[in-house]
């Protein structure tokens, strides 16, 4: 009969942030484990957690291992036998360790030869002992953004049990039945105070609730039903979506009662560059085993700080919930979700708002004293912050930003003078906010406080707006953050910053040997580099500019305050590459029609133009007479290898022979021109589609005409025709990517 | 609960847990890690419980007494207990009970906040407890000193008094706190807040440089002498002497009296004469045997 597995691991609070993942992970090893020792169940393991557990349940696991058959090979046939037929001493051995009579083997054809076998049949044990493994296995399979040893040791011979926090006790359940499962503690840990733990059927409640005895106490269970009802009873609320779902209610019941609702971040000014409601209300559930919130208040003369100031203050160090009125601007109140069903919610409230306030005051006092100084008073102090130490202190950083920013607002962007110098000064100026005593206070608060420093002291909107969202953008998708209408004029300023800061820091640490490996991006860098990458592909929209820019000439500008990119350039364009490849993926693009329009290397490809033609290709997915070049052009790629560009084109048509080359050559020579044209003025559909249109012309020419001739002058014209269609269709895309197997 | 009260509840509470009641180190530290009670006693497998007050100065969180939460000088109360019992969060939020905060009304929470000293070569793995959003102590499985690991492993706990004072208080300005017998917080130390801020910020009648090199010369010259004497054996006044070069340290940095490049190279000093005499300690105290000798083979640099 089939019956239900349960298992809770008792944890101390393991931090919110990982509870997801590891909800995820618990299922999937479980399942893994069960799988992995034979174990059939009709549906997968469920997981759930709090902070204080991790619990997994499979509803209906078999009671035994399936059996199963192995068949053990023997020695080869050819010396198993005597001449006279009977068996050899290697034959009667092999029999001997089954314990079973030589003709009892079978033979066995291998590639190598027939060898005597035995088949060997395992039965499977009994559920409830093999479960012990299983626990064991499931507990080293779990994985933590950071581990700690905790003086614990399973009895399987790999040593320490690390785990995310202390286990402090295990429900291990079969059936109704416990499966004797322990943890070890070390010999120089244990003692009255740290003792083993053993598997149980206890469980434990919130820490100060409950419905009745004592809060704490250990409560015996029997089924996962009865499990979560236990908990329910003793205030904690085993469902994630659960607890998500009560603090919604409860914000959206006590901001109206505030007459208001809760803010989401879009409607203010700082547009989402901070941790917004979402993200919050992603985290606190993780944070809480039963959810209640409390209201407060804080004085409205810090209304008068800037909103980013109060959202962060509030939303990121205190982990309350911002309220706003029907205009979206913020009322001098806030929510707080709390651990607990508190018997006077208002003692709770009046301390929460002395911490707020407190936070407010500093806050208050940070501004004032901010303002007194202007940020390019603040640029000398810039020198003592080391940006890295073979690339120097912030204040060449921003000397080299301010320089960047000025040549691709003027040089690449193409724009007037009085624009480039609104872009190099916000260069100059966006990292001076890093000496202010609110940054230091508040480092989120990084280029959006020295944006609104820049903006009360007066400096014009191109300029303290460049600064607000220089860190931005951080995603790749489309529409991540900052929006065009956010911007406003401000839009091709920024774009230079932004853009400066972000090749500043990837060529600079490249240069210095700070490369990203493998999972380790210390430096963030990835990011900055994709970062720069959405710009450049997303310029027309975040900017209005029309301009196909490519990343070789911006990296080697980039390069040029640090002498060069000494031998860095080849794993740089690839990292950039890497970068443009994992937005386009991003975004949903098939892995093959990246490759195809990143052919060639980076450094020509211009991020704006690899997305036009990807988005081309995808309109034009299915295109059958694309894909039919696409398959040709492989085989011409294989056949004019090392044949270079097609020289004297009109020549080769005189020594042609074959209609189908004929053909094949007017078809090139009238459509050449209109791809080219179209895929110079950006419209990749029409390129795509004139290369689709040549389809029944290559065709043909592959049907009837054998391009590795004998006549070596014919053979020549033949792979130079061929070529020449190969360059027309690798100007744009390698397109024989697209027919790979992905 | 006055100031001293809330000393000596959470001293009698841990008293009674089996912690041996120390004394402060009467040296100028940072934190109640640095005392030889917890930077040595956690080391090697020998368990130990203790509990103190440590004054802990941190030259750049002085305001010249005019902020009513950030201070020149805070105290810390410090428990080590090593090993770390099973029941550890239990018996400290008992230790609150014990303080006159009933866990029913309020909202307390263990948020993760792990800690780590680079001078020192120590980390750890924990929380900061949340008092209705009031952080209140520190709370650290320590993982290795001196970039050791550690076995067993030791639970520190730090209750940042002045803070749960205010609380059970309910006063704004840490200079209302009634220290004791009616006497205010702001009458015992706010003088002193204000004169040790100004040293610390160089604000005094000397010139910066001769400010800047007084300091750096204290510096070398300790530095050298706990070189000294730790190649002499004497472990516990090499500690004493590398502490004086931390706080040395702390002071040229708040008071703006070196560069980038050199802070840094600062703190490697440091933290290379910690880690040689957390070093020497676990090899004076823990000659190696079967018992203690994985704890000073396993040496694996954090940093």
């Amino acid at each position: 009969m089939d019956r239900e597995l349960l298992v809770e691991i008792g944890c101390e609070e393991i931090p919110a942030g990982w509870l997801p993942g590891l909800t995820v992970q618990l299922a999937r090893h479980l399942d893994a484990r069960l799988k992995e020792v034979r174990l059939t169940s009709s549906a997968r393991a469920e997981s759930y957690s709090t902070p204080r557990r991790l619990t997994a349940r499979v509803a209906k696991l078999a009671e035994r291992q399936t059996d199963f058959e192995e068949t053990v090979t023997g020695p080869p046939v050819g010396a198993a036998f005597e001449a006279d037929g009977g068996p050899t001493p290697a034959a009667i051995g092999f029999a001997k360790k089954y314990g079973v009579d030589v003709t009892a083997l079978e033979r066995h054809e291998t590639p190598k030869g027939a060898y005597l076998a035995y088949r060997v049949h395992h039965r499977g044990k009994a559920t409830i002992d093999v479960l012990a493994d299983v626990m064991g296995g499931l507990l080293r399979a779990l994985t933590f953004p950071r581990q700690m040893r905790w003086d614990a040791h399973l009895e399987d011979g790999k040593g320490d049990l690390v785990f995310a926090r202390p286990i402090r006790w295990l429900v291990l359940m079969y059936g109704g039945r416990v499966v004797p499962f322990v943890i070890r503690r070390s010999e120089l840990a244990q003692g009255p105070n740290v003792q083993d733990i053993r598997s149980g059927s206890q469980t434990y409640g919130h820490r100060f609730l409950t419905t009745s005895g004592r809060a704490g106490r250990a409560i015996k269970i029997k089924t996962f039903e009865d499990y979560q009802a236990r908990l329910l009873e003793n205030f904690v609320i085993l469902d994630r979506a659960e607890r998500e779902s009560r603090i919604r209610r409860e914000l959206e019941t006590h901001a109206r009662r505030l007459g208001g609702r809760v803010s989401p971040s879009t409607s203010l000014r700082a547009g989402g560059l901070f941790i917004d409601q979402s993200s919050l209300l992603q985290e606190v559930p993780d944070l809480v085993e039963y959810p209640s919130v409390v209201a407060g208040h804080f004085p409205v003369e810090f209304l008068q700080l800037p909103e980013e100031v109060l959202t962060t203050t509030m939303m990121h160090y205190q982990h309350y919930f911002p309220v706003v009125d029907e205009e979206g601007k913020l009322k001098p109140a806030f929510l707080a979700v709390t651990n607990t069903e508190p018997e006077k919610p208002e003692i709770i409230a009046r301390n929460a708002e002395r911490v707020l306030i407190a936070r407010l005051r500093d806050a208050q006092f940070f501004w004032d004293e901010d303002r007194e100084a202007t940020l390019e008073s603040r640029i000398a102090r810039l020198s003592t912050i080391l940006f890295h130490k073979k690339l120097g202190s912030y204040r060449e950083k921003a000397d080299r930003v301010a320089s960047l920013a000025r040549w691709i607002a003027q040089a690449a962007f193409e724009q007037p003078e009085a624009v480039a110098n609104d872009a190099e000064r916000a260069g100059r100026l966006c990292k001076a906010d890093l000496v202010t005593d609110m940054v230091r206070e508040l480092t989120d608060l990084q280029g959006a406080m020295g944006g609104i420093y820049a903006r009360e002291e007066g400096q014009p909107e191109l300029v303290w707006k460049a600064i607000y969202f220089h860190y931005l953008p951080i995603g790749v998708e489309a529409d991540a953050p900052p929006p065009r209408q956010q911007l406003g004029a401000a839009a091709v300023t920024w774009a230079a910053v932004s853009l400066a800061d972000k090749l500043d820091s990837v060529v600079g640490m490249f240069i210095a040997g700070e490369r990203p490996t493998g999972s380790r991006d210390p430096l963030g860098l990835r990011r900055q580099a994709q970062g720069a990458v959405k710009i450049l592909t997303d310029l027309p929209e975040l900017t209005g500019l029309h301009k196909r820019l490519r990343i070789g000439p911006l990296l080697a500008r980039a390069a040029e305050p640090f002498g060069g990119y000494g031998d860095s350039s080849a794993p740089l364009v690839s990292f950039m590459a890497d970068r443009l490849g994992y937005l386009l993926e991003q975004r949903g693009y098939d892995v093959r029609n990246v490759r195809a329009v990143l052919h060639g290397g980076i450094e020509g490809v211009s991020p704006l133009e690899a997305r036009l033609k990807i988005e081309a290709l995808a309109h034009m997915s299915g295109s059958e007479a694309l894909l039919s070049v696409a398959t040709l052009l492989k085989r011409v790629k294989n056949i004019t290898k090392g044949v270079g560009d097609t020289r004297d084109w009109a020549a080769i048509q005189a020594r042609l022979v074959e209609p189908a080359e004929q053909t094949l050559w007017s078809q090139v020579d009238a459509r050449a021109p209109g791809i080219r044209d179209a895929s110079a003025r950006g419209d990749y559909r029409e390129a795509f589609a004139g290369i689709a249109a040549l389809q029944p012309a290559v065709m043909k020419f592959f049907d009837d005409v054998l391009v590795m001739t004998d006549d070596e002058p014919l053979r020549h014209a033949r792979l130079a025709l061929v070529a020449a269609l190969r360059d027309v269709i690798l100007a744009i895309a390698d397109i024989s990517e697209i027919v790979t197997e992905s | 609960m006055t100031f001293q009260d809330l000393i000596l509840k959470l001293s009698v509470f841990w008293a009674s847990h089996g912690c041996l009641l120390q004394q402060p180190l009467d040296l100028e530290v940072g934190a109640g890690t640095s005392h030889p009670e917890t930077l040595f006693r956690v080391l090697g497998p020998k368990p130990w419980s203790v509990a103190y007050v440590q004054p802990s100065r941190r030259p750049d969180d002085g305001r010249f007494g005019q902020n009513p939460n950030r201070l020149f000088k805070h105290h810390q109360y410090q428990v080590i207990l090593k090993p770390s019992p099973d029941q550890v969060q239990q018996i400290y939020l008992e230790s609150l009970e014990a303080c006159g905060i009933n866990p029913r009304q309020h909202d307390i929470r263990f948020e993760e906040d792990n800690w780590e000293s680079p001078t020192l070569g120590a980390w750890g793995i924990g929380w900061q407890v949340m008092l209705d959003g009031l952080e209140i102590t520190q709370f650290t499985y320590f993982q290795q000193v001196g970039g050791m690991d550690l076995a067993p492993i030791s639970c520190e706990i730090t209750y940042g008094l002045e803070r749960i004072a205010m609380f059970l208080q309910r006063v704004d300005n840490v200079f209302d706190l009634e220290w004791g017998g009616g006497v205010k917080y702001g009458e015992v130390r706010l003088q002193e807040e204000v004169e040790q801020s100004k040293y610390a910020f160089g604000q005094m009648d000397m010139p910066a440089e001769a400010f800047a090199r007084l300091h750096r010369d204290l510096f070398d010259q300790y530095y050298g002498f706990s070189e000294r004497l730790l190649a002499s054996g004497l472990i516990w006044p090499a500690l004493e002497h590398c502490l004086k070069c931390s706080h040395l340290f702390n002071v040229l940095d708040s008071s703006g009296s070196i560069g980038v490049t050199e802070r840094t190279a600062y703190i490697l000093r440091v933290r290379q004469l910690a880690v040689g005499i957390t070093r020497a300690y676990v090899g004076q105290s823990n000659p190696p045997s079967p018992g203690s000798g994985e704890a000073s083979a396993k040496i694996t640099e954090s940093l």
